[in-house]
Formats: C-alpha cells, structure tokens, sequence
C-alpha cells in the first residue's frame, strides 16, 4: 500500500499535536495535581485558645463594701496586651453563683490596648453605663474591679482608663472621676 | 379616734337615787385641761372639789363615746366604752374594771347636782386603759392627747454666763425647731401638732430676755429685751430621745442705761440683727450651695420600694436650708430646687460663681450587696497626677497688676483642680461632719473616705459629697424616706457647719480628718 502524499501530511500533524500534548501532560501536569509547596498548612500544634493561666478576679465581698480577689483560669493570651484582653474578657462575663460582680449585666468588651507608660485602655460596650445601678459605691466598685483585675495580674499596667463605646467618659453614675486612668486602691480590695 | 361632738352623745340619764356627796362642799370652776386629737382642740372643764381636779362624766361621754348608767340598786355608775366597764361607787376610791383589776383614784365618784364627778386621773388610770387608740394624760401642761398627733414635750433650762444668756431647750421626743427672728422676738417652730412646753419665768434683769411662752399651735415665742445683740444656736449631746438645741442670746457690751455721757442721745432700739461692726473680720463662712444629687431623667439609686436618689437628696436639700437659713442667717444656694438634670460642671459653677464659701453635695448610696449599710462622707482625693498639678501650679505663683494699682499673687491653677487647694478644710469639714452624725438615731455606721470624686473636683472652696446611706439596704431606705431621720441629717451637718464657722473665725486651725 503505498500512502499517499496528503495522507503522510495528516498523520505527521497528528503526531505532533499528541507529542505536544504528551508533553504539556509529563512537564505541566505534576503541578496541578500537587499543591504548591508555600501553600501547604503547617503540621498541626496545640492551639493557644486551649493554654490557660490562673489569675485573680474581682468580686463583691460580702459586705458589699469591698472586692475580694478570686483565682480562676482565664485564657492564655500572647503578649500583655493580648493577656489583658483575656483578663477583661473572663472579669466582665457573667459570674457564677454565689460570686456577685459590680459589671452591669450585658456590657460587652470592645477592645483592650496599652500605651508605652503602662496605661491600659479598656474599651467597653454601652451597656456599662446603661445598665449601671448608679451610686458612688457601686460605681467605686465597677471600675476599681476593671483596675484592679489588670494590676494586680499584669504588673506592666500601672493604670487603667475605662472607655465606653471608644470614648473617653467623665463618670459612670455621676461620682467617680474617670477623666485620667485611675491606679489601684488597695482601700477597695478586702484583705 | 374620733371624738364626739355633743350633738351624738350617748348618755344615759338614770334615775338619781343616790345622795349627793358634795353637800356643804361648793366646788368651783377650775382652768379646763385641752383634748388634742385629729380633730382639732377641745376644753375639758375642771371643777375643784376639796383639793381634787375633778371632771364630769357626761363631758367624758360626749368626748369618748362613753355610756353611764347609773344603778341604783348597786348604789354605783357603771362607765362602758364597747365591751369594756369600769365600775364607780359614789363613796369609794376604788373602781372596779372588766377582767377583775381594781384601780385606785385619788378621789370618789361626787355628785353636783345632777352631773357625776371623778378626779382628773380617772382619765389615765381608768379611760386609756379601756380605750382602743392612745389617751395620755398630760396633768403638768394639763393636755390629753388622743390617738396619733405629736406633742413633743419641751423644756427649758437658762444659763446665764454674763454677756451671754444660753436657753437649752429639750424636746422628747426629738423634733427639729426652726428659727427666725422677727423684730424683738424669736420664733421656734417645732414640727409638731402641739407643744407640751413648761418653763421656768427666765432670770431677771438680765436685758436680754423678757418673757418666754408657747403659743398654738407649735411655736415658742422668746421675748427680746434691750440688751439683746445677736443670738446663735447649738445642739448639744443629749440623751437619746430627746433632742437638745441651745439658743445663746448675746448682750450687747454695756447695759442701755449706763451711758457714758448724759448729753449724749439714747441710742435707737437694738436693731433685729447686729450691725457689722467696721474693722470686725469678715465671716469664714457667708454662702453655702447645697448640692441635691442627680434629678431629672438622672434618677441615681433606686430602692426596693421605690424611693429614688434624686427624690431624697432634694428633700433633705429643702430641709438643710430652712435650717441653716434660720439657724445660721447664712446665705443658702441650691443647684436645683424642683425635679431637674444639671450637669456636674454647672453645680460646681454656680458656687464657684457666687464665691461660696461651703459646698455639700448630697447623695444616696448603693451597693450591688444590700448588706451594706450606713453613711459616708467623701471629700476629693488626688491622684500622683494632679498632686504634681498642684504642687507645680503652687511652685509657679506670679504677681500681676490688679484694677485700681498695686498687684496682687495668683496661684494659677487648672479648673478642674480647684479642689485641690481645699483639701484640708473638705477633710476636716467632712470629720465635723462624721462627728456630729454619730448621735443621729438608728444611723448603722459612718466614715470618711477620700477618693477621685469628679462632682468635687472643680469646687474651688471645702466640698463634701455626702453619701446618707445606702437605698440598696431596705432599713437605711426606711430611714432615708422618714422626716423624722431626714431632718437629724439637716441638724448634724448644720451642727457641723458652726463647729467650722466658730474655728475658721477664731482663726483656730482646722485639723485634718483622722
């Protein structure tokens, strides 16, 4: 059979388009089918949620006059600013019974951040006023337990300026003075 | 209780059979005793009979709803109110009373004509026990006091020291009188529906003090004579129910009538208040605002029954004033006299703008535990801070040139710091404060603390935020809401406000607060 001269011409682009093709499949085709190397997760480590410390909050004593340190868990946090957070996060949640805590039910932590000089700033949720019962020890009560859950378990922090909503407040109720970051009071803490 | 009128008496005349027992003795009319009630004052006539104070049974009847029947086979009056009796015979002491008990009387049952007499006392030892709401008979200022009115008694005892008369006054049970002078008299009104007031004639001679009475319904009058200059009170320890508030009458330096020089003319009539006298110190304290906390939409602590802060500082406010006014004759202020929001700014403002010379700031306490309990007195604490602020703000003192020539030193200090060069006057005041309130009935604790009060940060004289006691606490709400507790408030921090006054214008220092 002698192949004709079109014939020879349609075999030979066939067998081209196939070697490209074969070759596109051996030198491309290894990369689609295995991920990139930067792109691959880390072997899996334990997560810093699940590390915790142990740390003092504050909670009414039974006078009703005074706070009385309590130890409980409270996350891990990286860093001091990260630990306050955590701090304030575990000091502003609901206590359990029989613990009664001077933060108004409902108020909500915005944010926690530290200057150069030790000033904590902690930033919470509206409802810290709203909901605030008002007196002058009640107030004295409220913000000395956030001054105090952050200075008595971060030595770095010296003082403690409460915000609400990311504004600076004059008072909670009307008495204490919240213009500047109160220090702790060791009047306020029940030996 | 209610008394009745004559028109609806029930008295039952029976026959009269017994003889009279009074034959040969005339009695004759003696000064009637009052009967005070709800519904006012009624005279309860008296007759003497042989000594005795002796009333009629049928104006007992006609005032107490009493039924007298008379039985003449008994030889005896049977007095009934309701269920109960006492039984009387016309010529024995002894009465006999339901339930068996005997009570004796300092005179019998007596016939006058038509009417049966007993003694005065059968009011107390025979009626009240009988009765269902409270009579008290009174026999020195000779009052009956029926049911629930208040009739504080009072008593005066004088003390008289040369330049200076002092009247101590003893009300029982306490009651805070209000002062004011009106031309040549003082007036003492006691909040009371009555007085039951004795006093000894006052000493004579002395030119300062003429006459003193009681008059109805609630006040004492003080008679003024030509030697009197001025007067100021005091409230003295005193024993526990009873109330104690001492009125010094001051002379003036040398009796009227010793006038140097004959030519020379009378001088006019003393005048109502002392002249100032030129040269004399300015007085320490001359303005006081009074600070009524929260208001408005601000309600501050709520109690279990209701009462709110705003409410009670107000009503503590209103009283505080009338008191220092006429006790003191001192210029009062108030941040707010109704029910309205003021800003922290705008109540230290004002006293800062009138030159007050005392600044209290009431208010009511809470505690997210109601076991706490009792008063506190804040004045401002500084911080590291604003200690720095002042120390430096003292440092940095400069002279400038005043109006009219001359210059004057400034210490230039931040707004906001104007408390902090009253420090020591704000503790002290808040100790006189602490002091006087210790006496005040059923007040569980108090103490003094200092802290960075922002309602005291900008007041540039002595400031003090008065906490009362705690609303959170249901006893201290039951104090907080009685006029009896409020106005022992009123009298302590009054009290306390002399006590600086005197020391700040004998020029004694004040010490500070323990």
């Amino acid at each position: 059979m002698k192949l004709k001269r079109r014939d020879i011409i349609v075999y030979t682009g066939l067998a081209g388009i196939l070697a490209g093709a074969l070759g596109v499949l051996l030198i491309v085709g290894p990369r689609w089918l295995t991920p990139p190397a930067s792109e691959v997760a880390p072997p899996p480590t334990a997560p810093a949620t699940a590390r915790k410390i142990r740390a003092r909050l504050l909670y009414v004593s039974e006078d009703g006059l005074h706070l009385s340190p309590v130890e409980q868990e409270v996350p891990y946090g990286e860093g001091a600013m990260e630990q306050a957070r955590q701090i304030i996060e575990a000091q502003v949640a609901p206590p359990q019974a029989p613990l009664v805590s001077a933060i108004p039910p409902g108020t909500r932590v915005r944010t926690v951040f530290l200057t150069q000089k030790g000033e904590a700033y902690v930033d919470l949720s509206a409802e810290l006023r709203a909901n605030h019962p008002g007196g002058t020890a009640n107030e004295i009560l409220t913000a000395y337990t956030l001054v105090s859950a952050l200075t008595m378990n971060i030595p770095a922090i010296k003082g403690v300026q409460i915000l609400v909503d990311g504004k600076e407040i004059d008072t909670l109720a009307g008495h204490l003075d919240l213009r500047r970051p109160l220090e702790q009071d060791g009047r306020w803490i029940s030996q | 209780m209610k008394i009745r009128r004559p028109s609806s008496a029930v008295y039952l005349l029976g026959p009269l059979l017994l003889a009279s027992a009074v034959s040969g003795q005339a009695p004759t009319t003696g000064a009637s005793l009052t009967i005070l009630s709800r519904e006012g004052r009624r005279p309860l006539p008296v007759v003497d009979v042989q000594g005795h104070q002796m009333a009629g049974l049928d104006d007992l009847s006609n005032l107490f709803q009493l039924t007298i029947r008379e039985d003449s086979a008994a030889n005896a009056v049977t007095v009934s109110y309701k269920t109960r009796t006492v039984v009387l015979t016309p010529d024995q002491s002894l009465a006999s009373m339901s339930g068996g008990r005997l009570i004796s009387l300092p005179a019998p049952l007596t016939r006058q004509g038509r009417r049966w007499l007993v003694p005065v006392e059968f009011i107390s030892r025979a009626l009240a026990p009988m009765y269902d709401t409270r009579v008290e008979f009174r026999p020195a200022s000779r009052l009956v006091v029926v049911g629930d009115v208040r009739v504080p008694r009072i008593t005066a005892q004088y003390e008289d020291s040369g330049g200076t008369l002092r009247i101590t006054f003893e009300i029982t049970p306490k009651a805070a009188p209000v002062i004011t002078q009106d031309q040549n008299r003082l007036l003492l009104r006691v909040e009371a529906d009555a007085l039951d007031a004795l006093f000894p004639p006052p000493p004579s001679q002395n030119g300062v003090m003429t006459a003193i009475r009681a008059v109805e319904p609630n006040t004492i009058v003080i008679e003024l004579g030509p030697r009197f200059a001025s007067y100021r009170t005091s409230t003295p320890v005193s024993s526990g129910a009873a109330a104690a508030i001492a009125i010094d009458l001051v002379t003036t330096a040398a009796p009227v009538a010793a006038a140097p020089v004959a030519s020379v003319p009378e001088p006019p009539a003393v005048p109502a208040t002392p002249l100032p006298v030129f040269g004399a110190p300015r007085p320490s304290i001359r303005t006081i605002v009074i600070d009524a906390g929260h208001g408005g939409d601000d309600p501050g602590v709520k109690g279990a029954s209701g009462l709110t802060e705003k409410d009670v500082t107000l009503a503590v406010a209103r009283r505080l004033r009338s008191t220092i006014e006429n006790r003191l004759g001192i210029r009062v202020l108030m941040t707010r006299d109704d029910d309205a929001r003021i800003d922290a700014d705008a109540r230290v403002s004002m006293a800062n703008n009138n030159k007050a010379d005392l600044f209290v700031s009431l208010h009511a306490n809470g505690s997210p535990r109601p076991s706490a309990r009792g008063a506190a007195i804040f004045s401002l604490g500084l911080d590291k801070v604003e200690e720095d602020a002042r120390r430096q703000s003292q440092a940095n003192r400069e002279v400038l040139p005043v109006y009219g020539g001359g210059s004057r030193e400034f210490s230039l200090v931040e707004w906001e710091l104007a408390q902090a060069s009253h420090i020591e006057e704000s503790t002290a005041f808040a100790a006189l404060v602490e002091q006087r309130l210790k006496d005040t009935a059923g007040l569980a604790a108090v103490s003094i603390v200092t802290a960075p009060m922002r309602s005291l940060a900008g007041a540039n004289m002595p400031a003090i935020s008065f906490e009362m006691g705690y609303l959170s606490n249901p006893e201290d709400e039951k104090l907080l809401r009685s006029a009896e507790f409020q106005n022992g408030i009123a009298l302590a921090v009054t009290d306390a406000i002399v006590a600086l006054r005197d020391r700040l214008d004998h020029g004694q220092a004040v010490p500070a607060a323990q």
